[in-house]
């Protein structure tokens, strides 16, 4: 018998006043599956899921999580699931092993069982020596990877991140990656995963969901939504003189490896097969074209460039923008888009 | 149950984990029972009072011996003798002096002529209760130049008053206690209880709290008895504390000191049940911290505490009736100064127990248990 979905979506939507946050968003969720949500910050991610851990109420749509309806068996589904939020919950005031017994003892799991499963855990994320030092002490990563554990206290079976490597620097978030598979490959759980970084939803999502402005983009695995997009490399050349852009655009549209050129300013960005065998051609055409390069990059295609297709703009670039807005204005982004 | 005292157990572990909210806790009301033992109510001394005699006559001399006795008993003020009146007036402009007492030249010619005989008296009126001292003792000392002796046998026929004190007396220290106990309780319903759901909103961490299966009812009062426990230890200690200092005997024993926990702990409940009421949505530390001072100024001061209830305006006096720290103090003061037992004090103790019963209903319907 087929295993029923871990999480079923329908037209989901949440508004802020008159802003939009998640609009008619629907998708499953296998019970064994690694789901990714990716977008910018702002695109709703956090709306989404705050919706389907109970903490906000949807405007309008349903949301079944472990069969049970986020709007009538709030208590049930808080039961059932594991919520690592974006921000950091650990109590600093307490120690790693505390953190993890409170939490323990709020799903009432019996005191032997509930100390059993936290050495188990605190072990495989690597902080037994550390359980007695207050969390004030834990560097970012290690209060990461302990928030992760606390949540797996009570065996839930889904396992919902929200940007749960956002401000960890590159060595603890593949740490942090690491640890996740292995929790996926020695318990049957979904996961849920939010996220803006590209690389991550590609290393360890089955699915992801592009979203944009509360809006579902595209949805698949990753290798298929790069399949979507014609090449398989990107050329990025950057022309020295703008004038000549769309000559030398119409010039290189004409070669058989090239499926589409993007100008992005004084940059072209031209999808091609096999761009590393094709670079020097590429660069021939420019120069008859009369076009003076001064530089040039290549990469395979990655979830960014998904990001771009269906958008038109790059997530880092969004993130940007998000960032500047909100340095000086000390507040957190109440609204959770 | 587990859930509950696990709230509990992690609120009374942080707080036990912060030793300068321990001791400012308990260090605080001591400090006010000290600084407001000895600001209100304390004797006037040495207050610089300026005099003028332009008279040199009999009569004027009469009135500055009366002024001298006055210097060197009470020593409520010292007197300056000056010869330029418009110095000694300027003196209390300039506030070198309280007060300057002006005698003209014709004094004692005109209490001897039996006319109205008058002497200047310039007050510093900015500073009333100076002012209003020095003006009686002048007043006093005019009025008794023309006594040629001190009478020192009682009238025939006069009727006088013997005072009977029914309770062993109490200094103006000692009337303090009860306030200090529900300053003390006061100030702990401000540090824990709805104090650590406001930080905890404020860093983020009640997001774990409410992600979990804790339901409305364990959160609101398992804060609240961990804010029971704390405050409680506190107003024990600041109550022993404040005993030692004023010296106050608890002349009933362990049936008093009963009563006196029995209304801390109520008095707690009721002011955690109703923080949590004011403060339950509060996202910022800095809101506590303004209503803090707000709150304790509206409920201490028409408690009775500093001054009877009997004083206030009826719209006060209507607010007394529903404030209860006003029972409170009225219930510590009853058993303290009186040695009433739990009967007397019944009313208090229930309008405590309804007025907490009614607070955590709201508190809890109130609550928001989502973001």
């Amino acid at each position: 018998m087929q295993k029923p979905n871990a999480i079923e979506v329908s037209g989901l939507t949440k508004k802020f006043g008159d802003l939009t946050a998640v609009d008619n968003v629907s998708f499953n969720v296998s019970s064994d599956e690694f789901f990714g949500f990716l977008g910018p910050n702002g695109a709703g991610k956090t709306t989404l899921i705050r919706m389907l851990t109970t903490l906000l109420k949807p405007t309008s749509g349903r949301a079944v999580v472990s069969c049970c309806d986020v709007s009538e068996e709030p208590k049930k589904v808080r039961e059932r699931i594991g919520v690592v939020p974006q921000a950091m919950t650990s109590d600093l005031d307490l120690t790693g092993f505390e953190n993890m017994d409170l939490y323990g003892r709020f799903y009432s799991i019996p005191n032997r069982e509930r100390k059993e499963k936290i050495k188990y855990l605190l072990d495989l994320v690597g902080l037994t020596a550390r359980q007695n030092d207050l969390v004030a002490t834990f560097s970012g990563g290690m209060r990461r990877r302990l928030e992760i554990a606390r949540v797996l206290v009570h065996s839930p079976s889904i396992l919902f991140l929200d940007e749960p490597t956002i401000g960890l620097d590159p060595q603890s978030r593949r740490v942090v990656w690491d640890f996740l598979e292995k929790f996926r490959k020695e318990d049957s759980m979904a996961i849920f995963l939010s996220t803006h970084y590209m690389e991550e939803a590609e290393a360890l999502c089955d699915r992801v969901a592009i979203i944009d402005n509360g809006k579902i983009i595209a949805l698949d695995s990753p290798n298929v939504l790069k399949s979507q997009l014609p090449g398989n490399d990107i050329i990025s050349l950057t022309i020295s003189d703008d004038s000549r852009l769309e000559e030398i655009q119409n010039a290189i549209n004409s070669i058989s490896f090239v499926h589409k050129v993007k100008p992005d300013g004084q940059t072209l960005r031209v999808y091609v097969d096999n761009g590393a065998l094709n670079l020097t051609a590429l660069l021939e055409r420019v120069k008859e074209a009369g076009g003076v390069v001064t530089s040039v990059s290549i990469h395979e295609l990655s979830l960014e460039d998904v990001f771009i297709h269906y958008t038109g703009k790059s997530i880092r670039e969004e993130e940007a923008k998000k960032v500047n807005f909100f340095i000086g204005a000390g507040i957190p982004q109440k609204l959770g888009r | 149950m587990i859930k509950l005292f696990a709230v509990i157990e992690r609120d009374i572990k942080k707080f036990r984990r912060n030793p300068v909210v321990v001791m400012m806790s308990l260090l605080m009301p001591i400090v006010y029972l000290i600084i407001l033992g000895n600001s209100f109510q304390g004797k006037l001394k040495d207050l610089p009072f300026a005099v003028v005699d332009n008279d040199s006559g009999v009569y004027s001399g009469r009135l500055i011996d009366n002024l001298r006795a006055v210097e060197a008993g009470a020593k409520t003020f010292s007197l300056i003798f000056l010869t330029d009146q418009k110095a000694a007036v300027d003196g209390v402009r300039d506030g070198i002096y309280k007060a300057a007492l002006i005698i003209p030249p014709d004094y004692t010619k005109r209490v001897k002529l039996k006319k109205q005989a008058e002497a200047g008296l310039f007050l510093d009126n900015t500073d009333t209760v100076s002012a209003a001292n020095i003006r009686a003792l002048v007043k006093s000392a005019t009025g008794s130049i023309r006594e040629e002796y001190v009478p020192i046998r009682e009238k025939p026929g006069d009727s006088y008053i013997r005072e009977i004190d029914l309770y062993s007396m109490v200094d103006y220290y000692q009337t303090l206690v009860p306030g200090v106990v529900i300053m003390s309780i006061f100030l702990g319903t401000m540090t824990a209880g709805v104090f650590n759901l406001v930080m905890d909103r404020f860093l983020g961490i009640d997001e774990s709290y409410l992600l979990s299966p804790l339901s409305k009812t364990e959160i609101v009062s398992g804060l609240v008895i961990s804010g029971l426990i704390i405050t409680t230890i506190i107003a024990v200690f600041v109550f022993i504390a404040s005993m030692l200092i004023t010296g106050i005997p608890l002349t009933s024993g362990i049936e008093q000191g009963f009563s006196i926990f029995i209304i801390i702990v109520l008095t707690t409940l009721a002011l955690l049940s109703l923080m949590f009421v004011i403060l339950g949505r509060a996202g910022h530390p800095r809101i506590v911290g303004i209503f803090s001072g707000f709150l304790n100024v509206i409920f201490f001061f028409p408690s009775g505490a500093i001054y009877p209830i009997e004083s206030f305006p009826g719209w006060l006096r209507a607010f007394a009736k529903i404030n209860p720290e006003a029972y409170a103090v009225h219930a510590l003061k009853s058993v303290l100064f009186k040695g009433a037992g739990l009967g007397v004090i019944l009313s208090d103790l229930i309008f405590l127990i309804i007025f907490t019963n009614v607070m955590m209903v709201i508190a809890i319907l109130t609550f928001k248990r989502n973001m």
